[in-house]
C-alpha cells in the first residue's frame, strides 16, 4: 500500500509494520473475552425490555417467572437504591421506575442459574403498562404542538461520551424554559451570511438525512459484577473506559472509587459504543444477590438497548464564487437523542464548518428527545451525517460552476491557523495532502475512462474529526531477567498496546520480544482517559514514551555507578549498557535487573513514570474516493474500488494504522448502502438482528485501498495524530457523489438503498 | 425431564456430554466442554462468530441444537493448531494484520479453513464469496482478503 | 428459549409413529435454520412446541434420484449445499441451483434444507419460485397415508402449508426438462449476500422445434405475495407466442400487475412490483437465450 511518509532512517521499531502482540491468542481462539470468563456461583441475568416506546407502569408482576426453575430472583426498580438514581441520566436510570421511554428500556432483572432459565422467566414476566403517546420523528418533535418525550424535563445532562471523543469548550445551552423536546441548541456564527450569499455565483440547498445506526460490534455488551464480603465491587466489563466505568459506578451506587475495580476484558469491538452502559445495573443487581452476575447480552437485546448512533437531518444552504472560492454556509443541524440528552450536536456544528475555509457561516444545531433509545458515540460522533450535506453540496456547486470536485476542496481545504467556528484555530493538518493523494489514486486518474462506462461514476468527500484530550499515564519496569514490563490503564481494541511495545522498545533500544505490555484493572493500573476519540496512542503513548525515558535514565544512572562511567557516555542496545568507544565496559539489562530486584538488592528497582496532559488537538482528516456501478433499473449499487487516505501524523504501526483506516472506511461504507435501524410509527424497532440489520458482508465490500499520509503533529508521539476515526467520516458522501457521477440522480438519505435510488430516478412513483 | 445424553467427537476426543434438549451447540461446547473460542455474536446464524465444522461441514453453532449434532464428528477454531503450530492460515491472518478486536477472527478462521479445503487456489472474489458468511466490523475485510490468499498460496507450496 | 423435548427417529415410519405417540405440539425440525431462530427470537406463526422430532436421520428424505422419463426425486431432508453440490442438478435443474446456492450463507447452505425452506413458507423461500416455475409436485406422508401434489398447493400462507399435525414432507418430484427449454431464478436483495429476498422471480421457458414460438412459459414470484405465487396471466401471454422483446416486455408488465406485495421493513410494494418487472423481463430474455442455445 502507497504512503505519502515521513523518514524512517533513525528508528528501529516505530514507523514499521509488526505484528500485534496479541495476534495468535486471537486466531487460536484462546484469549478470553468477557463472556469468556468463568464465575463459581454466577447468575445469570436477563432483562426485561419494554415492549412499548412511552409508557406509564401500572404494575410488575413477577411471580411466574419467579416459579421457573434455576431462577434466582427477578429485580425491579423497587429493589434498587434510589436516592442516587438520576432519571435524566441513562447509565443513572438502572432499571425504568415509573415512566418507559423507549421501546426496549430495561424495566426488570431475572437472575437464574442459567442464561436459558433466566430468559423463560424473563418471558413470563407480567408488566401492565397505560401507553402515552410516542414521539418518534424528530422534525415532528420539534413542533411546539407535539407531545413530550419524557414528561419531567432535563435537569442535568451527561455529555461524557461525547467529551470523550471530541474535546472543546462551546457554549451549549441546555434545557429551556419552556416544556420542549429540544434538550441543547448550539449556534456559531461568523461574518454576514446575507452578504456571502450575495457575492456567491453559485448557490445550493438541500436537506440531507442519515439514519440511526448501530456500532455492531460483533460481541455484544457482557458485564459481571461480584460484591464481596470486604464490601469491594468488581467489575468485568467489555468497556473501552474502565477508569470512567469505575468512577461512575461508584457515584451512583454511593461507593467511593477506590472500593470499585473495573477490569476491562478483552473489547471485542467498541467503536463508542462500549463507554458505560449497564456497569452500575449489573453493580447494583450483585449486591442485591450477593453473587457474581452477569448479563451478557443476545444480539437483538444489544440492538434494542445499548446506545446507536443518531438519526441526523442537516437542512444546508451554501454559496461559491466562479473561481470556487467557498464564500457562505448556512446550516441547521438537527440530532435525534433518543429518550435521553447525549447527542453529537456539538461536534456536527463544529465540523459542517470545519472543513473549508468560509468567511460567513451561520450554524444552529438542535438535540431533539424522542421516544428511541437514547444514542451514544460511534467513531466520530456526528461527522459522518454533516459531512454526508456538506461534501455532497461541494459536488454540487463544483457541478453548478464546472469546476473539478477534487480542485475546489483542495481549494478551500483549511490549513494550519485557520479556525473551526468556534474560533479555536487549527495546529499543522493534513487535509491538502490527503486530497493530493486522492489526486493520485488509480480510481481518481482514471475516472474519465470510468465515465465512459455506462452507469459507473467516482465521487470523492473528505472529513475530519478533532480527537479527545485527557490525560494518561504509564509505568515502564525492568524485570529481573532485563525484559520490560510496560503497564497502562488503556483498553487495547486497536493494537494500541503492540505500538506501546514498539515505543518503549524504540527508547531503550531493545528487541520487541524484551517488552511486554498489559492493561491493568483501574485499582492497578496507572491512569488513563477511555480508549475513545482516537486519543489512546496520541495521550498514553506520550505517557508510555516518557516513561520508556525515565526507565532509560534510572538504568543509565546505576550502569555509570557500576562502570564509573558519565551516564552521558553510555549507550544501550539489545539490553547492554555499555561506555561509547570502550565495548568492554558494560552491564547487562538482566544484571541491573538482578541488582535492583534481587535478596539484599543494592538499588532500588527501576520503574520508569511517565505521566502527561493533553491540551491539544491533533485533528486527522481523511479523502476518499468511490468507484461505483448503478444498476439503474432495480437502484442496486455496487461499489467496485474505493480508496482511502488519512493523515496519521506519523504512522508508529503502519499495519495497524492501514487496517484502522480501511476498517472506518467500511464502515462509512455501510452507512451509505445498507445500514439503517427503523422504527415504526409507535417507535418500535423493525430490525433488531443482522439479517434486517445489514452490516457490509465480504461481497459487498472490495479491497479498500489504504493511503497513509504524514503531516506530523506538534504533540503526539514520533508526530503520531488520531487515527481512529478519521476514517468513518466520508464514507457517505463519497457514494452519493460517485452515484450522483454515475447516473446523474442526487440522493439525499443513506442509506443509499436500491429503492432511494429508483425514487430519486423517478422511476417510482407511488 | 433428565437430560439427554449425547456423544460428540471434538477435536479428536470424544465426549459424553448430558445436554438439554435447547441447548446449542455452540452453548454445549462452550458451558460444558469449555471450549470457549468460538463465540456468539448474533445467535441467530447471521455473523459467523460461532462457525464450526460438523461432520465436515462448516455450520453456525449457535442455531444448531446440540442434541441435533450427537454422534458427530466437531472441529472448533481450538483443533486447528497442531502440536503448538499455528495453522496456516491462522499463521497468515497474524501476519497480514488481519486481526483487530478478534471476536469474529475464530469463525472467520473457521470459514477461511473450510475455504482452502474445498479450493485451494480461489480467486479474490472467490474468497468474498467464501467468506461472506462471516461478518467483520473491525478490518474492512481488506487484510483478510489477503491473509486468506496467502495462507493459500503457502498451503499449495507455491 | 422455552424447554422442549426432542426425538430423534431413524426412519420416516419412527418418525410418524412418534408424532403419534406423542400427540399435539409436535414439530419437525430439519436443518433448523429457520425453527431454531424463531423458537429464540419469536415470529413463529404455530403454538410454541412441546417437541421436536429431528428429521435428520431418516434416509427417506435424502433421496436424490434420477428416473428416465420420469424424472427426479428429490428428498426433502437434502441441504442446500447437497442439491448444489449434485451434478444431476446442476445439469438439470441449474434454476434450483440458483435458488438453493443463495440461500443465507454458505453456513445456511450447510444446514438448511430443500423441504424446511417449502414448511417454513416464507413467501420469500428462494428454492419456492424454481419449484414452481419447474411445476414440481411435493409427496406428502402422514397418518393417513400419502398424497402429492403440485408445489403451487403447498402454501396456504406466510408460516402456513397443508401439512397436517403429524404429516411430513417427503420428496419433490421435477418432472424431466423438454428439451429446448431453459429455467432460471435471480432474487434482488440490499446486500450482496446473507439477505432475504426482496423480490425472487424464477422463469422456465420451453421453446418449440423451430424456436420462433414460445411453446411454455413458467413464472413464478416470490415476496410478492402471501405465498409464492405463478403468474399465469403473464405466462399466457406468453405462450404461443413469438419470443419478441415487446411481447417480453408486456408478460413482465403482467407479472408486475399480478403481484400483490405489501410494504416492510424489506422494500415498499411499489418497489417490490417495480422489480417484479424488472427482474422478470431480464430473466425471460436470459432464459429464451439459454433455451434457443440448448
Amino acid at each position: 500500500m502507497a504512503r505519502e511518509t515521513l523518514e524512517r532512517t533513525g528508528f528501529r521499531h516505530v514507523g514499521r509494520p509488526v505484528d500485534r502482540i496479541d495476534a495468535t491468542g486471537k486466531v487460536t481462539g484462546e484469549t478470553p473475552y468477557g463472556d469468556d470468563l468463568r464465575f463459581p456461583r454466577l447468575l445469570h441475568a436477563k432483562l426485561v425490555h419494554a415492549p412499548v416506546a412511552h409508557a406509564r407502569i401500572r404494575r410488575i408482576d413477577v411471580s411466574k417467572a419467579l416459579a421457573v426453575p434455576g431462577v434466582e430472583a427477578v429485580v425491579t426498580a423497587a429493589d434498587l437504591p434510589s436516592h442516587r438514581i438520576n432519571p435524566d441520566v441513562r447509565q443513572q436510570t438502572l432499571l425504568a421506575r415509573d415512566e418507559v421511554l423507549f421501546y426496549g428500556q430495561p424495566v426488570a432483572a431475572v437472575l437464574a442459574r442459567d442464561p436459558y432459565a433466566a430468559a423463560h422467566a424473563r418471558d413470563l414476566v407480567e408488566v401492565e403498562y397505560e401507553e402515552l403517546p410516542a414521539v418518534v420523528d424528530p422534525l415532528e418533535a420539534m413542533r411546539e404542538d407535539s407531545p413530550l418525550a419524557r414528561t419531567s424535563a432535563i435537569q442535568e445532562a451527561d455529555r461524557s461520551e461525547e467529551q470523550g471523543h471530541i474535546t472543546i469548550e462551546a457554549e451549549q445551552e441546555q434545557a429551556q424554559s419552556r416544556p420542549s423536546n429540544v434538550s441543547s441548541t448550539i449556534t456559531f456564527k461568523r461574518g454576514d451570511i446575507e452578504a456571502g450569499f450575495a457575492e456567491a455565483d453559485a448557490v445550493v440547498e438541500g436537506t440531507w438525512r442519515s439514519a440511526m445506526v448501530h456500532q455492531s460490534y460483533i460481541e455484544p455488551h457482557v458485564t459481571i459484577a461480584d460484591y464481596d464480603a470486604n464490601g469491594e465491587l468488581t467489575i468485568w466489563s467489555s468497556t473501552q473506559a474502565p477508569f470512567h466505568v469505575r468512577h461512575e459506578v461508584a457515584r451512583t451506587l454511593g461507593l467511593p472509587d477506590a472500593r470499585v475495580r473495573v477490569v476491562a476484558t478483552e473489547v471485542g469491538g467498541g467503536f463508542g459504543g462500549k463507554i458505560y452502559l449497564y456497569e452500575a445495573l449489573v453493580g447494583a443487581l450483585a449486591i442485591h444477590a450477593r453473587r457474581p452476575v452477569k448479563l451478557a447480552m443476545s444480539r437483538k437485546e444489544d440492538m434494542l438497548a445499548a446506545t446507536p448512533a443518531p438519526q441526523a437531518v442537516v437542512q444546508l444552504k451554501a454559496g461559491m464564487k466562479a473561481d470556487g472560492t467557498l464564500v457562505a454556509l448556512q446550516a441547521r443541524v438537527i440530532y435525534d437523542s433518543g429518550a435521553f440528552p447525549g447527542a453529537p450536536v456539538l461536534p456536527g456544528c463544529l465540523l459542517i464548518g470545519g472543513s473549508y475555509k468560509c468567511p460567513n457561516l451561520d450554524i444552529e444545531g438542535f438535540e431533539v428527545l424522542t421516544n428511541k433509545v437514547s444514542v451514544g458515540a460511534l467513531r466520530a460522533p456526528g461527522a459522518p451525517h454533516v459531512a454526508f450535506a456538506l461534501e455532497s453540496a461541494m459536488d454540487m456547486l463544483a457541478q453548478r460552476l464546472e469546476l473539478d470536485p477534487l480542485e475546489v476542496r483542495l481549494k478551500n481545504a483549511v490549513e494550519k491557523g485557520d479556525p473551526l467556528p468556534s474560533g479555536q484555530p487549527y495546529p499543522a493538518i493534513g487535509l491538502k495532502e490527503c486530497l493530493e493523494a486522492i489526486a493520485r489514486t488509480e480510481i481518481w486518474q482514471q475516472r474519465h475512462q470510468t465515465r465512459q462506462r455506462p452507469n459507473r461514476g467516482v465521487g470523492v468527500a473528505v472529513g475530519g474529526w478533532l480527537g479527545g484530550l485527557q490525560p494518561a499515564s504509564a509505568t515502564v519496569g525492568l524485570n529481573a531477567d532485563g525484559t520490560v514490563n510496560v503497564t497502562v490503564g488503556a483498553a487495547d481494541i486497536t493494537g494500541t498496546n503492540t505500538t506501546f511495545a514498539q515505543i518503549a522498545a524504540e527508547e531503550l533500544n531493545l528487541p520487541l520480544s524484551m517488552v511486554s505490555v498489559v492493561t491493568g484493572d483501574t485499582k492497578t493500573a496507572p491512569y488513563a482517559g477511555m480508549t475513545a476519540g482516537s486519543k489512546t496512542t496520541y495521550t498514553v503513548g506520550r505517557a508510555v514514551k516518557l516513561a520508556a525515558e525515565d526507565a532509560r535514565q534510572q538504568i543509565l544512572a546505576i550502569a555509570s555507578q557500576r562502570l564509573e562511567v558519565p551516564a552521558e557516555e553510555l549507550e544501550m542496545e539489545d539490553g547492554v549498557v555499555r561506555a561509547k568507544g570502550q565495548p568492554e565496559k558494560q552491564v547487562t539489562f538482566a544484571e541491573l535487573g538482578r541488582l535492583t530486584t534481587g535478596f539484599g538488592a543494592r538499588y532500588a528497582p527501576i520503574v520508569g513514570r511517565g505521566a502527561i496532559t493533553a491540551r491539544r488537538q491533533a485533528p486527522g482528516f481523511s479523502a476518499q474516493v468511490a468507484e461505483v456501478e448503478v444498476d439503474p433499473d432495480t437502484g442496486e449499487v455496487t461499489v467496485l474500488r474505493y480508496a482511502v487516505a488519512q493523515d496519521v501524523g506519523f504512522a508508529i504501526n503502519p499495519k495497524s494504522v492501514e487496517g484502522q483506516m480501511q476498517g472506518g472506511a467500511a464502515q462509512g461504507l455501510g452507512i451509505a448502502l445498507s445500514e439503517e435501524m427503523v422504527y415504526d410509527e409507535r417507535g418500535r424497532l423493525l430490525n433488531p438482528n443482522l439479517l434486517d440489520y445489514r452490516l457490509p458482508t465480504t461481497r459487498d465490500v472490495p479491497p479498500i485501498e489504504a493511503i497513509i499520509v504524514e503531516v506530523p503533529s506538534e504533540e503526539g508521539p514520533y508526530g503520531a495524530r488520531i487515527v481512529g476515526e478519521p476514517s468513518i467520516v466520508p464514507g457517505p458522501a463519497a457514494v452519493a457523489n460517485a452515484v450522483a457521477d454515475a447516473v446523474g440522480a442526487r440522493i439525499f438519505e443513506v442509506p443509499i438503498t436500491p429503492e432511494r435510488v429508483l425514487r430519486a430516478l423517478g422511476k417510482l412513483q407511488d | 425431564m433428565p437430560k439427554r445424553l449425547i456423544n460428540l467427537t471434538v477435536n479428536g476426543e470424544a465426549y459424553e456430554v448430558a445436554v438439554e434438549p435447547w441447548w446449542s451447540l455452540l452453548y454445549t461446547v462452550r458451558e460444558e466442554l469449555g471450549l470457549t473460542g468460538s463465540k456468539e455474536g448474533c445467535g441467530t446464524g447471521d455473523c459467523g462468530a460461532c462457525s464450526m465444522l460438523v461432520d465436515g461441514r462448516l455450520v453456525t453453532s449457535c442455531i444448531m441444537l446440540a442434541v441435533e449434532a450427537d454422534g458427530c464428528q466437531v472441529t472448533t477454531i481450538e483443533g486447528l493448531a497442531t502440536d503448538g503450530n499455528l495453522h496456516p492460515v491462522q499463521q497468515a491472518f497474524v501476519e497480514k494484520g488481519a486481526v483487530q478486536c478478534g471476536y469474529c477472527i475464530p469463525g472467520m478462521v473457521m470459514a477461511a479453513y473450510d475455504l482452502l479445503r474445498r479450493n485451494p487456489n480461489p480467486t479474490l472474489e472467490e474468497v468474498r464469496l467464501g467468506l461472506a458468511g462471516n461478518l467483520c466490523r473491525c478490518t474492512g475485510y481488506a487484510k483478510i482478503y489477503e491473509a486468506v490468499l496467502a495462507a493459500a498460496e503457502r498451503m499449495r507450496g507455491d | 428459549m422455552r424447554p422442549f423435548a426432542h426425538f430423534s427417529p431413524k426412519s420416516l415410519d419412527e418418525a410418524l409413529d412418534t408424532f403419534r405417540r406423542e400427540g399435539e405440539g409436535g414439530r419437525p425440525i430439519a436443518g433448523g435454520t429457520d425453527l431454531v431462530v424463531q423458537l429464540k427470537e419469536g415470529g413463529h406463526k404455530f403454538p410454541y412446541p412441546r417437541y421436536l422430532v429431528s428429521l435428520r436421520r431418516l434416509p427417506e428424505l435424502k433421496v436424490l434420484e434420477w428416473r428416465e422419463g420420469e424424472g427426479l426425486r428429490l428428498g426433502a431432508g437434502l441441504t442446500m449445499s447437497e442439491v448444489v453440490e449434485s451434478a444431476l442438478v446442476r445439469e438439470r435443474y441449474p434454476a434450483l441451483v440458483d435458488g438453493a446456492g443463495i440461500v443465507g450463507s454458505l453456513q445456511t447452505m450447510n444446514m438448511a434444507t430443500i423441504g424446511g425452506n417449502a414448511c417454513n413458507a416464507a413467501p420469500s423461500a428462494d428454492t419456492a419460485p424454481p419449484l414452481l416455475a419447474l411445476e414440481a409436485r411435493a409427496r406428502v406422508v402422514g397418518p393417513e397415508g400419502e398424497r402429492v401434489l403440485p408445489v403451487e398447493q403447498f402454501w396456504l400462507g406466510p408460516g402456513r402449508t397443508v401439512l397436517r399435525p403429524g404429516e411430513l414432507l417427503v420428496e419433490f418430484l421435477l418432472p424431466p426438462p423438454a428439451p429446448r427449454s431453459a429455467a432460471v431464478y435471480r432474487r434482488h436483495t440490499p446486500r450482496k449476500q446473507m439477505d432475504i429476498a426482496v423480490v425472487g422471480v424464477a422463469v422456465a421457458v420451453e421453446l418449440d422445434g423451430d424456436g420462433r414460438t414460445l411453446k411454455r412459459a413458467r413464472i413464478a414470484l416470490g415476496a410478492v405475495a402471501p405465498t409464492p405465487i405463478r403468474a399465469r396471466r403473464a405466462e399466457a401471454a406468453l405462450e404461443g407466442q413469438a419470443p419478441t422483446p415487446e411481447a417480453i416486455a408486456r408478460a413482465a408488465a403482467l407479472a408486475r400487475e399480478e403481484a400483490t406485495p405489501i410494504s416492510d421493513v424489506r422494500g415498499s410494494a411499489a418497489f417490490r412490483r417495480h422489480l417484479v418487472e424488472v427482474v422478470t423481463e431480464r430473466l425471460l430474455h436470459e432464459a429464451i437465450e439459454r433455451a434457443r442455445r440448448g
